[in-house]
């Protein structure tokens, strides 16, 4: 069986996860031109590398089209329903850290916390004649933390793709949810995060696809054991 | 096996919708998704089928009867009293079952008599069942939101606190946490010194002049959703929120409340003991409540077969009094359910308060029912 890792196909991302493969005695290369999609392990032949964006890395987990990738948990946990019984993360790779955050107005004076929200979007109604709107790409993220986690449901989330931190100001939405490393983004924009507004602390993963023919597999116990060992 | 046809006991179901002074309704399959993701949340979103058309509007595949019914009554402004019925599919992606499924119910919309309507569509349900499911015991579970507001509100709770126990009615470990939360109070911090001191002189348009300066400075302005005013408005009752606990007798009360879980015939006492007990004013609660008993023995419910649980709520702002669910005695499948939804349709845009009861019948899982009686 040939074992498929899907690692991102560029930037700071496929610098750092090819930094680890090599440092875990793995050498990666392109097959053909540097720029070819398809890669191998240098003396390794059951393994096969495919150069993904971070986003299609996430999804072909899900599919179980490849059996590793590298990506953030973000967006595993924003892509896949259910998806702590579809993969596994086999190890936290210590780069691409970022915080998946709820923010609100600086100036909002009277939010500190969840329930704070709660709160406001409760009335929000009665007083603007809309729900509370959250700009966000991470639709399922923002679920599963107002509905499920704090027992918000009256909001309306409004797709942002990018530049989100903006969408206060310009009056696209109330608050946002969205990633942050720095936090820097968001203090310039006058956005600030809730005491319990971290949704989730993300980095870069060693993620597993769950497949029965994993178990008991020589390969896909000594690339665990290899990224682990160099951590 | 997906539903391709409609179940056999479908023409029995419209019988006996006629019978009980109906007008039966059709709606659009395919409807705007707005409204439904308005009342019900985001949290919906994930389980109807969502499309586009050409302009970019969001249209969803009908996942409900009640708001596209409530709506149709908005448009056709024909006046209340009014019975609706339906029956059709519906779509919803659901853990257990087939995402596409029949749905029949009752919209029992404008009767100014609460006791009488909410009694009156518990016995709708109820006799639509025993006609399709011949011989099988059915059992009723109620609840009943206002009693619980009437409790929270005697507990002298500050308005924005018996809010938030009302938003969680319903949610046992929210509540449970908001319930813990009461027991100590908790100070307001992350406030600026000079927002500490305006706040301490209560000198209210210092404050709001403060908020409306900073939203100047930062250009927020212009498209603030929030004014100056309900900012500071809200921060003012969040000191009091902050401040506010219950003692431990009252907390017993809430809770002991809480777990009651009694069969109709005994729950008017019940019910005036816990009072007595208790301490608290209810006697208004108290007198909507027992009207309502007398109104399911007077429409004929045997009130041996319906259970009160006082815990039982949704949490859905548009819900206001009653809810209930019908299973069949011995199972846990949920084969009606229904209550009153006295705010949606001032929320879907009525010009007059329309108050309305209804409910709806799971005709897959009474199929299922029906399979298992054989």
């Amino acid at each position: 069986m040939t074992i498929t890792i899907g690692l991102p196909s560029k930037g700071r991302m496929k610098d750092d996860a090819s930094a680890i493969f090599a440092r875990a005695g793995m050498l990666i290369s392109a097959i053909g031109n540097e720029r070819s999609y398809r890669g191998r392990i240098e003396g390794v032949d059951d393994v096969e590398i495919a150069f993904l964006s971070a986003s299609e890395i996430s999804r072909e987990i899900g599919n179980g089209t490849v059996d590793f990738g590298v990506t953030g948990e973000d967006l595993i946990r924003e892509e896949l329903s259910d998806a702590d019984r579809r993969m596994e993360i086999s190890a936290r790779l210590g780069f691409g850290h970022a915080d998946v955050v709820v923010a609100v107005p600086d100036i909002w004076l009277d939010v500190e916390s969840m329930a704070d929200l709660g709160d406001v979007a409760a009335d929000f109604r009665a007083r603007h004649g809309r729900r509370l709107a959250i700009a966000t790409k991470y639709w399922r993220l923002t679920q599963q933390h107002f509905s499920a986690q704090h027992g918000i449901q009256l909001y309306r989330i409004v797709e942002s793709l990018g530049a989100t931190e903006g969408a206060p100001a310009a009056g696209q939405a109330d608050i946002i949810v969205d990633i942050t490393s720095t936090g820097s983004t968001l203090v310039a924009n006058h956005l600030k995060v809730l005491s319990d507004g971290v949704i989730l602390r993300s980095e870069a993963c060693l993620v597993r696809a769950k497949k029965p023919e994993h178990e008991g597999n020589a390969t896909v116990a000594r690339i665990v054991e290899a990224v682990r060992g160099v951590l | 096996m997906p539903l391709t046809d409609m179940p056999d006991f479908a023409a029995a179901i419209l019988e006996e919708f006629a019978a009980r002074g109906t007008t039966r309704v059709d709606t659009p399959v395919i409807q705007p998704a707005a409204p439904f993701l308005d009342m019900a949340g985001e949290d919906l979103r994930r389980r109807i089928f969502l499309t586009e058309n050409e302009r970019g509007a969001s249209l969803c595949l009908r996942p409900e009867f009640t708001i596209p019914v409530c709506l149709r009554h908005i448009e056709t402004a024909t006046g209340t009293p009014k019975r609706y019925a339906y029956l059709g599919q519906v779509f919803r992606q659901r853990r257990e079952g087939e995402s596409e499924f029949y749905q029949a119910g009752i919209e029992d919309l404008g009767d100014r008599n609460a006791a009488s309507a909410d009694a009156r569509v518990v016995v709708d349900a109820l006799s639509c069942l025993t006609k399709i499911l011949p011989g099988r015991g059915l059992a009723v579970t109620i609840g009943d939101q206002a009693v619980f507001e009437a409790v929270v509100a005697a507990l002298g709770l500050p308005a924005g606190w018996q809010k938030r126990l009302v938003r969680a009615f319903g949610q046992t470990d929210l509540l449970e946490a908001m319930i813990a939360r009461l027991a100590r109070p908790q100070p307001v911090t992350g406030l600026s010194p000079a927002v500490e001191a305006l706040l301490e002189a209560g000198d209210e348009a210092a404050l709001v002049a403060h908020v409306e300066a900073e939203m100047e400075r930062t250009g927020y302005l212009t498209n603030a959703s929030r004014s100056p005013a309900e900012i500071v408005r809200r921060l003012k009752e969040k000191r009091l929120l902050a401040g506010a606990s219950l003692d431990t007798a009252k907390l017993d009360a809430l809770k002991e409340f809480l777990s009651i879980n009694v069969s109709l015939r005994y729950a008017p006492g019940v019910l005036a003991d816990f009072a007595r007990s208790a301490g608290l004013p209810l006697e208004q609660a108290i007198a909507g409540f027992d009207a309502r008993v007398a109104a399911f023995a007077n429409a004929g419910a045997s009130l041996a077969d319906i259970t009160w649980r006082a815990a039982f709520g949704r949490p859905l702002d548009y819900y206001t009094g009653l809810v209930f669910e019908i299973t069949a005695r011995g199972d846990h499948d949920v084969l009606a359910g229904g209550g009153r939804y006295d705010r949606m349709l001032t929320l879907l845009g009525a010009k007059d308060h329309i108050p309305a009861v209804g409910f709806a019948l799971w005709l897959d899982r009474i199929e299922k029912a029906r399979e298992t009686s054989r």
